[in-house]
């Protein structure tokens, strides 16, 4: 095998790792947060780019259509940021009537949301979100850096 | 004097209890859509569910609540 074949193939393996490792590593941070907030019935991370890195959702749910539902309410959000003169929004919450949604962003522009039922302590649950914010954003910094 | 201080105890249970009755039946009213937006230098802005853009945002979240993310 020439040798730039063998780079291109190492590098591409280590690619995969490296992505494998971050998708762990958020799924861990997210099995803690679950754990730790046992209000939280769903959660994800969204990355700056948009695309949906870890989520807990249940089998049948569709990944592309969660993420892209994400991706809007990221957008119209800062939409309302910029329309109010300022840079970025830091929090968000939804009560829809029938539970919570709740979004706390990432340094980079990704989101950390989490889904509760109505009667959840929301306060609560966003300081437990908050908290998790470092984590979060570690494990995305030790999968971009690797 | 004696029964001015009955009657004003009376009163103030029927004022505690017209109270208690109230807080009761706004505690469950039914749920409210609600938006609040929180902005980096700490501000807020709520946006009600009357209002195009809140209904936005409602729409959305009422969906991502219901498949879970």
């Amino acid at each position: 095998m020439p040798a730039s074949a063998a780079n291109m193939g190492r590098e591409m393996f280590m690619a995969e790792r490296s992505g494998a490792g971050t998708a762990q590593d958020l799924d861990r941070v997210l099995a803690d947060l679950r754990a730790l907030s046992e209000d939280i019935e769903s959660c994800a991370v969204l990355s700056g780019d948009r695309d949906l890195l870890s989520s807990s959702h249940q089998p049948g749910v569709d990944r592309e259509r969660v993420g892209a539902m994400l991706a809007a309410l990221v957008y119209l959000s800062e939409r309302v940021a910029r329309e109010s003169g300022k840079d970025h929004i830091s929090q968000l919450r939804i009560d829809t009537g029938g539970g919570h949604l709740l979004v706390v962003r990432l340094d980079g522009g990704g989101v950390l949301a989490a889904t509760t039922d109505q009667e959840a302590r929301v306060g609560l649950v966003l300081y437990d979100m908050r908290n998790s914010r470092g984590e979060v954003e570690k494990a995305l910094a030790d999968g971009s850096d690797q | 004097m004696k029964k001015f201080l009955r009657r004003l105890f009376l009163l103030g249970a029927l004022v505690g209890a017209a109270y208690a009755a109230r807080s009761y039946l706004q505690g469950h009213s039914p749920a409210q859509e609600t938006v609040q937006i929180v902005f980096d230098d700490g501000s807020t802005r709520s946006l009600a569910s009357n209002t195009t853009e809140g209904q936005e945002f409602i729409d959305i979240a009422r969906k991502l609540v219901e498949t879970g993310l």
